[in-house]
Formats: C-alpha cells, structure tokens, sequence
C-alpha cells in the first residue's frame, strides 16, 4: 500500500508519523508596520499518535527603536513547547487538514536598555533620564486553537490563537520591557496572540 | 475537475475568509493619542466629611500651586471643582503642593517611587509613580484616604480628600497630619 493510500484510509491504519516545519510569518507582517520591531520564530511538531502532535516554537526578538524623545533597545528568544490535539475528522479527500486545541509552557529571555529617555512635562519641565542594560525572563502558560491546511505537496498554512498567563517574571526590574518575546506587550499578566504560519510536512516513510 | 470542485476546497476557502477577518480586525487599531496615555495626574476627588463618601463634594473656587515652583500655578481660578489633577515631578521623589481653598490654604506634601515605563514606539516613555507618603495640613482639610497608590495612565481616582460639611459646621483644627 502506497503512503497516499494509506492515509486515504481515515482510519489509524492509514496514520503515517511525520515532521512539520513552520516559519511564523507574523513577524515580517508586524515589520511592516513597526519597522523598529523585529520577530522572527521557527516551529517543529511531531505527530506522535495519530491525531496527537507534540509541538516545540523558538524565536528571536530584536527591537531597535530611536526617536527624538527615546531610544528603546532589547534583544532575547524565547521557547514554547506542548501538545496539539486535532478535533477534526480526517476525511480521505483532506487528510491532513487540522483543527488544533493547543497548550503550550513558555519561557523568555532578554537584555533591554534606554540609553536616551526624555518625558515630556509641561509644568515640571521636561526630564531627561536612561535606563542602563538589563536582563529580564518571563514563564507562562498558553491555551488556543489552530486551523492548518494542506495547499499541496506538503506545504502548509494555518493560523492559531493563543490566550496567555503569565507566571512569573523578573521582579525588581528597573525598567519593564516593551515586548516580551512569545508572550507579547507587558502591562498585564494575560494576552492573546494571533500568528500565521506556513508549514512543511515531511513524512517519516 | 476544476479547482472549487477539489475535496478540501471549503475547508480552505473558510480558512482564508476567517484569516482575513481577522487580520483585518487586528490591523484596524486606532492610532494612538500620546497625550493622553502618557498623562500620568494624580487625581484628587473632594468629598465632604459625613456624607456619602460615593459622592463628590464641589468646591466653589481654588488654585493651586507647588511649593518648588510657586510662581508658576498648577491651577489657577478653578470653579465648582470635584476632581482635582495634579502632576507628580518625575525628577525627584516627592513634592509639595499648596491647594488655595480662598482664603484658607493647605499643604500637601507626597512622596513616591518612580518607574520608567515604555509606553510605545511612537509614544516612547512616561512615568509611573507609586505614592509612599502623603502629609498634609488641616486647616480646611480634614483627613485624605488613599483609593490606591499606584499613578498610572488609567483614569483612577488615587486620593479622597474630605473637607467640612459647612452644614454641620464642622471645621477642622488646624495642624498637620502625616502618614
């Protein structure tokens, strides 16, 4: 029995193990609009069992800002990793068309500075200040779903939504960061997070 | 068989038609007013002592002024006033301010912890505070309760302050009240 007929079967018969390569493209996207910003984040997922996927995504964030009034720069990756589980029948005709329920650990790690800062005061005056180089790491728990696609040949696109947690991030830190790599903007201790991916498929056999 | 007939079709057409709403609604963000959300007043609420600390009292007319820079007003010839906004300096970690109830005056003197917050790319940085101390003088003041101590671009009220109910003809003694 060919691979192709095997998975026609929709059955675990027919299940073939693979490997997934994605590139979130989300990053260029947010480039386009914040050209300061720069994210860039790879992913692997393993289909273990049939219909469950073990998933790992690492990334690099760089942002260099630089404005009349501030100059903003921060550097670091960051790693999520957790199941997938489909919830969509796999019919013969779109064997591997997914829905996905997600959950995913992450964790994140930066160096940030503001060597130039100047806040605006119309009565006090404005102040100028900076803040020198510092290290900041955030963990946190995510929970979403994803949609992927077969375009053909192997190659994917999906999207996915992610509902974050933070647990725990550096304390004391003199400064916190704009972004925080995986996670998102800080301020809060939740968020939510779209990403669009495309996907290369690499059956086992 | 022609493209829209192929098994999976409806599966990817609803994907790219979800996958443009959203994008779309995501790329729909309203510019942001840098004014105001790097604004950071602390915010003072009048309330008369022995009424209902849920209602604002109004305060006829004042001025107000720092104690560093007392040729310079903060407000001035301010009318029918419930909620007073006064800038922390974000330079030092106190400051002092001298609210001018006509004719009687108060002190208010504040301290705090100050955190350097990047608000955004085109807005760049403002100042958070986090109140520490507050003393201040009884001469119409009677007493100040703190709602919360943390000075942000939110639009919270930080300070009650409670000033006689001329009805009963409270007035409170002069002097000083630290915490």
């Amino acid at each position: 029995m060919s691979l192709s007929q095997g998975l026609r079967a929709n059955n675990d018969a027919g299940y073939s193990p693979s490997v997934r390569v994605g590139l979130d493209v989300s990053g260029f996207a947010r480039q386009l609009v914040e050209p300061e910003t720069m994210f860039r984040e790879i992913s692997l997922d393993v289909e273990w069992k049939y219909n469950h996927f073990v998933a790992v995504e690492a990334g690099l964030l760089d942002i260099d800002v630089q404005k009349q009034t501030h100059r903003y720069m921060a550097g670091g990756y960051y790693l999520r990793l957790g199941p997938d589980f489909n919830v969509l029948g796999r019919k013969p005709e779109a064997p591997n068309d997914l829905v996905l329920l997600s959950l995913r650990y992450g964790f994140s790690k930066l160096d940030h500075e503001a060597p130039f800062i100047l806040i605006p005061d119309p009565y006090w005056g404005d102040f100028q200040t900076a803040v020198d180089s510092e290290s900041y790491s955030a963990h946190w728990i995510e929970a979403g779903i994803s949609l992927k696609t077969e375009l053909g040949y192997n190659v994917f696109i999906g999207w996915s939504l992610r509902g974050k947690l933070l647990l725990y991030n550096t304390r004391e830190a003199e400064m916190e960061p704009y972004f925080i790599g995986g996670f998102g903007k800080t301020g809060r201790n939740t968020g939510l997070m779209l990403h669009y991916h495309i996907y290369y498929r690499i059956p086992f056999r | 068989m022609a493209f829209h007939n192929k098994p999976g079709f409806a599966f990817r057409r609803i994907f790219f038609v979800l996958s443009g709403i959203i994008f779309l609604c995501w790329a729909c963000q309203e510019d942001e007013i840098c004014e105001d959300i790097t604004a950071n007043d602390l915010r003072i609420g009048f309330y008369r002592i022995g009424q209902d600390h849920d209602q604002w009292a109004v305060v006829d007319s004042l001025r107000v002024f720092s104690l560093e820079q007392a040729d310079i007003p903060v407000h001035e010839h301010l009318t029918s006033v419930s909620v007073l906004e006064l800038p922390l300096n974000p330079a030092t970690d106190n400051c002092a301010f001298v609210i001018d109830f006509y004719p009687i005056t108060d002190t208010l003197w504040l301290t705090y912890q100050r955190e350097t917050q990047f608000i955004s790319v085109e807005c760049g940085f403002t100042m958070f505070f986090e109140l520490t101390g507050i003393n201040h003088t009884n001469n119409h003041i009677v007493a100040i309760e703190e709602t919360t101590t943390y000075v942000t671009n939110t639009l919270d009220e930080h300070l009650k302050v409670f000033i006689p109910d001329p009805g009963n003809g409270d007035e409170p003694q002069p002097g000083f009240t630290g915490k």
